[in-house]
């Protein structure tokens, strides 16, 4: 039984509209190839979503993100750039996960940038959307292509971001989650009176996926 | 084509039996996971594919060959890289979109500015989150370290084409 999400209903509503452009433009032959054209890709394509949907799981069992935090401080140096692109790799999810993480990660210790390497790696070639949408829309080559081609560019954002003169702290996060706002500035997760580290747990950045609620 | 996806699937074979050996919950769990995300996002992928082969259909014939086509060059490049930018909504809309042009004529690496731009520059995403969530210092330092990117990798996409010939499509 196919549940019935917003983003369903979305993108049922615009394929709709789409079909019916098609119509007034091309009859219905332009339905018909349109139709073909999407079970030629559904076919193609089908075993790569399955696969990929498959690394992703495995990669963040065996890499949570907030495990890699710890590493990505400011004299992390080109290593913890490293590792932010690749958390930023394996990080699921739309906007509404991916930054309040970013406050996560801030908090266990990472700098600005390593949250800046890890929000454009996971904007630019976040697992999952590659996955989802990339590979079963665009085919193989154009993926890859754009995938090799972005790889080193998050790495580029967080090296210039770490020689820009614009500070970022917790400070200056409009909603700073339930956790970063117990700790004052410049203070470790580790001496919030919580005590909760995102990165002991595993799980540990499901936990923030709520905040929005504090947001003004 | 079938290269990639076998390398696909030996890595993800690989992964998942990482996992077990770690140990049998951890082994169970990427595999609920997968199959959650097997079950979530195969009627949008259902629902998506039409809407692709649709606007395909639909946008007129020299438009995007035209303003971005393979011999559009920088020019092209930067214009898809804007256009990427101001692209409002998720991935159900720039990805069909962007196979559109492609069907239409438009040029693989102008599409890569395409996709990259919305990555990056994502006005939408941007006003409506980032700047909620981490505030507008935070923006813009992101902003100023990654706005020329787009078009940078629409420039490498250029350079790298000739080993990516499937990239064309069709």
């Amino acid at each position: 039984m196919i549940r019935l999400d917003p983003n369903l209903l979305r993108v049922g509503a615009m394929t709709l509209a789409a079909g019916l452009g098609a119509y007034a433009v091309r009859g219905w032959d332009g339905v018909a190839r349109g139709l073909a054209v999407a079970a030629d890709l559904l076919v193609m394509v089908g075993p790569a979503v399955v696969a990929g949907l498959a690394l992703a799981a495995a990669l963040r069992v065996l890499v949570p993100p907030g495990v890699l935090a710890r590493w990505m401080g400011a004299e992390s140096g080109a290593r913890g750039l490293l590792l932010a692109s690749l958390a930023g790799l394996i990080m699921p999810g739309g906007p509404l996960a991916a930054f309040p993480v970013v406050l996560v990660l801030a908090q266990a210790g990472a700098d600005r940038g390593a949250l800046i390497t890890f929000v454009l790696s996971w904007a630019l070639n976040g697992f999952q959307r590659i996955v989802i949408w990339e590979l079963p829309v665009l085919g193989a080559d154009f993926a890859l292509l754009r995938f090799l081609v972005g790889l080193p560019l998050p790495f580029i954002a967080g090296w210039v971001a770490r020689r820009l003169p614009i500070r970022w702290t917790l400070e200056d996060a409009p909603a700073r989650g339930t956790r970063a706002s117990d700790s004052p500035r410049g203070t470790r997760a580790s001496d919030s009176p919580r005590g909760t580290r995102a990165s002991d747990s595993p799980r540990g950045t499901r936990a923030l996926d709520e905040p929005r609620g504090k947001q003004p | 084509m079938s290269l990639s996806l076998g390398l696909m699937v030996l890595l993800a074979a690989a992964a998942l039996l990482t996992c077990f050996r770690r140990g049998t919950a951890s082994g169970r769990r990427a595999l609920v996971d997968t199959a959650d995300g097997l079950k979530r996002i195969l009627p949008l992928i259902l629902l998506a594919l039409p809407m692709a082969g649709f606007i395909a259909e639909i946008i007129p014939a020299d438009w995007a060959s035209d303003w971005l086509g393979p011999d559009s060059g920088a020019t092209g490049i930067a214009i898809a890289t804007l256009a990427g930018g101001v692209l409002p909504g998720g991935p159900f809309v720039a990805f069909p979109l962007a196979l559109a042009f492609l069907k239409a004529g438009a040029g693989p690496a102008q599409m890569v500015a395409l996709i990259s731009g919305w990555s990056v520059l994502a006005l939408h995403r941007t006003i409506t989150w980032e700047m909620t969530v981490l505030g507008g210092r935070f923006v813009a330092l992101r902003l100023l370290a990654s706005f020329p990117l787009p078009f940078l990798a629409g420039l490498l996409a250029e350079a790298l084409l000739p080993f990516f010939p499937g990239a064309a499509l069709r």
